[in-house]
């Protein structure tokens, strides 16, 4: 079948944006091999959650990360001034630096952008300081937490870890499509000349307020989060960063820095319809404003990785959505959440990596936790297990509670 | 001087603070230049402190009507200053997907936040908490209500940059208008009163008196050469960086250098400053910044000195003291501010502006 080159083909290399670092904090593996190796193996993070007292709940698995040591990360900021979502977002960012072969030196010498994504910021502390409260009163409250919960801090820490000075920094609250909002941004910081690399991504912390509310609005599953389902209960919350190292082509090739994937384009809108609850046309819309910014067809497309959260509407909504857009060609469209939960402000971001390495190591991570697939979701969400696949273009999206959609395409960079 | 064809121009703008509702609460408050500090009524707000600088009077059923019973303060304030900028502008709600939103914020509600988790802790189930509050523990839901209560449906952005946050939310809109992804940005902040926000920055300060302040600041952003209407104010440039050595002074003489060279402007040009008015280390260190390269002499606009500690939508209303001025007669038409913001977090930031003409 002949191939349209996405429109960015036809752009110059300063005016191409790629992705030349990853930063990987998940419950299936830390770091870009061991990420790799989880989406592979289709590994589950799902374990009981530890991290709070989850007595009175009648189920209780989330997706953890057991096994983050911020020491090995974070060298400049004293680790008590940080929240654990800070913790993820400086140590993704050093991770990302250093897997794009920059050092802080290279970053110091250039104007350079920050931003983060996140649903809930601190909200380890948020719980810690409200238990503080509750058990000794408001006089009670710990100094060191109250100053760590502007969600500022995250990208903040970032800056502090780095030692960077020229950086323009945001962390983007916009819930759970928070990470390609900042990779979005990050695209258009770097077209636009304000800044010559741009570290953007998302991260959030596991937490009691996320995995209640949830639990109360009858979302969480049981036992396992299974997208497109039949039988799907729901999310599992999760947790963890992914940041990414953005730079135009021309940065890149000048440095003969390896590339993952390239930003071909990305689109943002907002339902303005239900402060929950997902909406087809508004999600449909979004798509198609990303897929031509990014100037490529629905046909073009090899893949999508969906926002994919396991419940019935999301589930149903999206696919719809999806149909919408691609009629009868429905790429293959799969869950990361099966694997990492919902990992929140992170899930997009951590979803570009999974799709960036996809499509650089020539696989499609599969949906797990699949038995048979709901009728009324109707795609091939490559069930269980991976299967090896030449990607050229994907689409990766993040919906939100406030209607915040946003869709990100990225496609293989190919040398002409 | 002409503007860069990049630049990006207010067209119209709001305010709901501690002066009242609406712009003409905020310029008159200005003009009068008498603190809105009140003393707290303690059975409604269970704070550290004596006195803040609430909106008076402001409930959000009362504003707002009926359909607003969850609706936290926060997202109130925000929805009622959208709502008064949309009827000055566009009465006839023209506006759609072509209108992004880009808002503002510290940690979204504390209270709204803090009040789930006080429910799970304290309820007889850990789940016990009320549904409909859910939403409105999530940062982006004013951002959102915005969206669903004036139907615009682009794209609908929540942002976190300390002080500077207004600021760097201008910075984020004119990238959202450089690269067609909107035709016109709403843009500003929100920062609500609310005990839980009082207890925590009491502690994150270390104790002792504060008056903190409460709003929503949001103004019109497009394109100088794509605008329909005459400029209330060109925004030459915006600054800014990282402080991660201690020495404020020197990042936000940096940022207000870089702003200047961007607009094309020297110090000698800028008719008054405005910075955070912060009493802590990097607001004084930012004041002395100031002194430094516009001189002694250069009035200096201190809008917390009337409004108190408004955190998130404290650069949003500096923008909006600047903008006031051109209310206030033809004096200040044409002449050239400088805003600056610090935040503890390391965040600093300089934007320069050209006064449009009094309407």
């Amino acid at each position: 079948m002949p191939r349209v080159a996405p429109r960015s083909s036809r752009r110059s290399p300063a005016d191409r944006v790629v992705i030349t670092g990853l930063g990987v904090f998940s419950s299936i593996g830390i770091g870009r091999e061991e990420f790799v190796e989880g989406l592979r193996q289709g590994r589950s993070g799902v374990k009981p959650i530890r991290s709070f007292d989850t007595t009175g709940y009648a189920y209780a698995n989330g997706c953890e990360i057991t096994d983050f040591e911020p020491a090995r990360w974070i060298k400049r900021v004293p680790l008590a001034e940080l929240g654990r979502a800070s913790q993820f977002s400086a140590a993704a960012a050093r991770m990302a630096m250093e897997d794009s072969g920059l050092s802080e030196e290279d970053l110091r010498a250039d104007r350079g952008h920050i931003s983060i994504g996140t649903t809930d910021g601190e909200s380890t502390d948020f719980d810690q300081i409200t238990a503080m409260e509750v058990a000794s009163g408001r006089e009670s409250m710990d100094p060191v937490l109250a100053r760590r919960l502007s969600a500022n801090r995250l990208s903040a820490a970032v800056a502090r870890e780095l030692d960077l000075t020229d950086v323009e920094m945001e962390t983007l609250a916009t819930a759970c499509s928070a990470g390609n909002y900042s990779i979005g941004n990050g695209y258009d910081v770097i077209r636009t000349g304000e800044a010559k690399f741009a570290l953007c991504g998302g991260a959030d912390a596991f937490c009691r307020k996320t995995f209640t509310a949830f639990y109360r609005l009858g979302t969480i599953a049981p036992e396992y989060c299974q997208p497109f389902d039949k039988n799907r209960k729901g999310i599992l919350t999760g947790e963890g960063a992914g940041v990414v190292m953005l730079e135009s082509l021309e940065s890149a090739m000048a440095r003969g820095a390896r590339i993952y994937s390239e930003v071909l384009g990305y689109g943002l809108n907002c339902d303005g319809h239900h402060p929950v609850a997902p909406n087809q046309a508004g999600v449909a819309r979004c798509i198609e404003i990303a897929l031509a910014d990014a100037g490529v067809e629905p046909e073009d497309v090899d893949l999508i990785s969906a926002h994919g959260t396991g419940t019935k509407a999301n589930d149903v909504t999206e696919t719809r959505a999806i149909r919408d857009i691609y009629a009868g060609r429905l790429p293959r469209t799969i869950s990361l959440k099966s694997m990492l939960g919902h990992t929140m402000g992170a899930a997009s971001s951590l979803a570009a990596i999974a799709c960036s390495l996809a499509i650089t190591e020539g696989f499609i991570p599969p949906t797990i936790n699949h038995v048979e697939t709901d009728p009324e979701c109707q795609v091939d969400c490559v069930p269980n297990h991976s299967v090896p696949a030449d990607l050229r273009i994907v689409q990766n999206n993040g919906l939100a509670f406030g209607g915040n959609n946003a869709v990100v395409v990225l496609g293989k960079y190919e040398e002409d | 001087m002409m503007s860069a064809p990049d630049n990006i121009v207010i067209t119209a703008w709001s305010a709901v603070s501690p002066f009242g509702i609406g712009q003409k609460s905020f310029t008159d408050g200005v003009a009068i230049g008498r603190p809105a500090v009140s003393v707290l009524d303690r059975a409604r707000w269970d704070g550290p402190d004596e006195r803040a600088c609430l909106v008076p009077g402001f409930e959000v059923r009362e504003v707002l009507g009926k359909g607003t019973r969850a609706m936290n303060r926060v997202a109130g304030l925000a929805v009622t200053t959208v709502g008064r900028l949309i009827e000055s502008v566009d009465p006839g709600r023209t506006w759609a997907e072509d209108t992004a939103i880009v808002l503002g914020t510290s940690t979204g509600s504390s209270q709204s936040t803090m009040d789930i988790i006080r429910a799970s802790l304290t309820g007889e189930r850990p789940y016990d908490v009320e549904p409909s509050l859910v939403p409105y523990a999530v940062m982006n839901c004013a951002a959102g209500q915005c969206a669903i209560w004036y139907g615009l449906k682009g794209p609908n952005a929540t942002l976190a940059a300390g002080r500077p946050t207004g600021l760097t939310a201008l910075s984020y809109a004119r990238r959202l208008l450089l690269t067609g992804r909107a035709k016109r940005v709403l843009c500003g902040a929100a920062e609500e009163y609310s005990a839980d926000r009082a207890w925590i920055d009491f502690h994150a300060r270390g104790g002792g008196d504060a008056i903190l302040g409460e709003g929503c600041a949001v103004f019109a952003v497009e394109l100088a050469s794509a605008a329909t209407t005459e400029p209330v104010a060109t925004v030459l440039a915006v600054d800014s960086r990282s402080c991660v050595d201690g020495d404020w002074q020197a990042m936000t003489a940096r940022c207000v250098q870089r702003a200047l060279a961007a607009g094309g402007s020297d110090p000698a040009e800028v008719r008054a400053v405005c910075p955070s008015g912060s009493a802590d280390t990097p607001g004084q260190a930012e004041r002395a910044a100031l002194a430094g390269i516009f001189g002694p002499g250069v009035p200096v606009w201190d809008v917390a000195e009337l409004i108190g500690e408004t955190h998130a939508v404290c650069s949003a209303f500096q923008i909006a003291r600047a903008l006031s001025a051109v209310e206030h007669g033809r004096e200040m038409a044409g002449r050239l501010v400088m805003i600056t913001s610090t935040d503890t977090s390391g965040a600093v930031g300089a934007a320069l502006l050209r006064l449009g003409e009094s309407r």
